[in-house]
């Protein structure tokens, strides 16, 4: 497929390109860790992208944390923006977005045209992070990626108490010196963590439907805790570490 | 050209001012008589923090609750920042102020005479009374301090040659998109009423405003911006990359100082009249609904559908109107953004996500 425009997302994380055809549908998407040199590693991939069909011509709209590096980009876009664009192209309904990234956490109001009403930040600590689950999974030696299934299995949790992670890390460290069993403990950290989200998605007053979106939202615990927490179910975009470059690629379509 | 105009720094305006014979006053926010400072011979420069300078010393004096404003500037104080001044005034604006005066008066004691000076909290003729008598008392200090006594033609003068100045910021903040600057250029301009001698700012603003019209500049979107002080300046920087604008000003370092021209033969009654004239200020105490009013309508003369609050963490008397502000502006369609800011601090990269998203909503 020819591809019309691109997206590139430079998240603390992990670096997301899209490339969508004139229809705005994903034909081509590319994931990789974010290296220190982000300019080379964004031209790199771009560079990868332009060899496409279509590509070498595409306009390209960067977003994340690292946009203003991508120098080859058309333009540059927050992620609020981008996140609230494809989500909203992939569900077509307004609602609450929880965008749950690597070093940040956003909600996000969209409204019945896909536009972004409102919005609030998590972006002082990183507590309510995908950092959070990083820094606490290196402590007990798991990894992230299993996380999610494992306290989903727990069959009981204790509660983490310190919001901060430095502190709760240390908090770990004293559970695990009393024999709490590890489950409980990765349990009791998932809800603390959506305990912090929940606070942000409240501070917007509760308006379902809910999505979540970023990296975080490959953990099914996430989804399912914030769901309980708010009362209302949350759906999970399909390829939710994406939606950041595929609004940004939407929004490259757009004169 | 405007973008050619020579803006002097507090540096500059200190140096000058030593170097013709007059004396400083350091004078910390938010409404200082400055006519009656320099009817004493002396320049006012006001100390806005200053921004990006470890507070680290005055944290030791003052509760963890005081905002970084008054931190920094003490700091500054005790690093010998301010021993070039003659006096140090310290208008009553918030309680952290206040806190500041007694913790110079009764602890700190610098070598410079440090004044204090009540603003009352409304604009009633006994409001009034009380602000003249105040004046007078400051007046009396100064005298005593500096033996200076300026007779009633010098303290008339001083006040015409700032109402002079305080309507030429007015012009300035109204003909914002005559003048070609950008948007820190912009208020570094307007700020530097912190600190030149009223003549010289009202002449620098006509420049400004007399200079050839700036060529067109692409649609901008326009905002509001509220709060006490555009710090870091950076931030404005960051607005002007992401497209917009300030066309409407209620910060208190500059638009709620556009107080009003008075009139008489009693120059306490005007000093005191002039200072309690400006726009409704949450460090005056004006009621929510007036504070309110006057954003609705700042933002509809600017075409404004955003308002940035630039606040203070730990600033109560802006904190405190911010809830039924945004729910009132909201009502009317405007949008509003709160960013919390410490002066200390340089520009957080999440800030600027966080300005430049606001900006993207308002397209």
């Amino acid at each position: 497929m020819t591809l019309a425009a691109l997206g590139i997302d430079v998240g603390s994380t992990a670096t997301k390109l899209v490339g969508v055809t004139a229809a705005g549908d994903i034909a081509w998407r590319r994931l990789a860790p974010t290296a220190p040199r982000i300019e080379a590693q964004a031209e790199a991939l771009l560079a990868e992208a332009r060899a496409q069909p279509g590509g070498e011509r595409a306009p390209t709209v960067a977003t994340g944390y690292g946009r203003k590096l991508v120098a080859s980009a058309t333009r540059a876009l927050t992620e609020i923006t981008c996140h609230a664009r494809g989500v909203y192209r992939r569900t077509g309904r307004a609602g609450t977005l929880v965008d749950i990234g690597g070093q940040d956490s956003k909600v996000i109001l969209i409204g019945a045209q896909g536009q972004v009403l409102h919005f609030v930040m998590n972006d002082k600590c990183a507590a309510g992070t995908g950092r959070f689950l990083e820094v606490t999974a290196g402590r007990l030696q798991l990894p992230v990626a299993e996380m999610g299934d494992m306290a989903r299995a727990a069959t009981a949790e204790v509660p983490i108490s310190s919001t901060c992670t430095v502190f709760a890390e240390s908090e770990i460290v004293s559970l695990l010196a009393r024999g709490t069993p590890v489950e409980h403990v990765v349990r009791g950290l998932h809800r603390a963590l959506v305990h912090r989200v929940t606070s942000l998605v409240r501070s917007l007053g509760p308006r379902p439907p809910y999505f979540l979106s970023g990296g975080v939202a490959h953990n099914a615990a996430v989804a399912a805790f914030l769901g309980e927490a708010l009362g209302a179910p949350v759906e999970r975009a399909e390829e939710p570490q994406l939606m950041g470059a595929y609004g940004a690629a939407l929004s490259a379509l757009e004169p | 050209m405007p973008n050619e105009i020579h803006v002097p720094s507090r540096r500059e305006a200190i140096r000058a001012q030593v170097q013709s014979g007059g004396g400083l006053a350091a004078v910390f926010p938010y409404h200082p008589p400055r006519a009656l400072l320099r009817a004493h011979g002396l320049l006012p420069v006001e100390v806005w923090g200053p921004p990006g300078r470890s507070s680290s010393r005055g944290d030791a004096h003052l509760q963890p609750y005081t905002c970084s404003l008054v931190r920094a500037g003490l700091s500054f104080l005790l690093e010998g920042g301010l021993d070039q001044a003659r006096v140090v005034l310290v208008p009553h604006g918030c309680d952290s102020l206040q806190g500041l005066g007694s913790v110079l008066l009764d602890f700190v004691k610098p070598a410079p005479p440090v004044l204090t000076c009540y603003l009352p909290r409304g604009d009633r003729a006994l409001d009034r009374a009380f602000l003249a008598d105040e004046l007078r008392e400051l007046d009396a200090r100064l005298a005593a301090a500096l033996g200076t006594r300026p007779d009633e033609a010098a303290l008339l003068a001083a006040v015409e040659r700032e109402e002079r100045a305080d309507q030429a910021l007015g012009e300035l903040l109204e003909g914002r998109a005559r003048v070609g600057l950008g948007e820190e250029a912009f208020y570094r301009l307007v700020r530097s009423r912190e600190y030149l001698p009223a003549e010289d700012f009202a002449a620098l603003a006509g420049r400004a405003l007399a200079a050839p019209a700036a060529s067109a500049r692409p649609a901008r979107t326009p905002l509001v911006v509220s709060g006490l002080v555009p710090e870091p300046m950076a931030l404005l920087s960051v607005l002007e990359a992401a497209g917009a604008t300030v066309t409407g000003d209620d910060l208190a370092c500059s638009g709620r100082r556009r107080y009003r021209p008075t009139q008489g033969p009693e120059p306490f009654a005007r000093m005191s009249e002039g200072m309690l004239s400006g726009p409704p200020d949450s460090t005056r105490g004006a009621s929510v609904e007036a504070r309110l009013q006057h954003l609705r309508q700042l933002a509809r003369a600017a075409g404004a559908r955003g308002v940035v609050f630039l606040t203070l963490k730990f600033c109560e008397p802006e904190l405190y109107y911010l809830p039924q502000l945004r729910e009132g502006l909201a009502q009317d369609g405007v949008r509003a953004l709160s960013l919390e800011v410490d002066l200390a601090e340089a520009l957080p990269a999440p800030l600027v996500t966080r300005l430049e998203a606001f900006v993207e909503t308002l397209r």
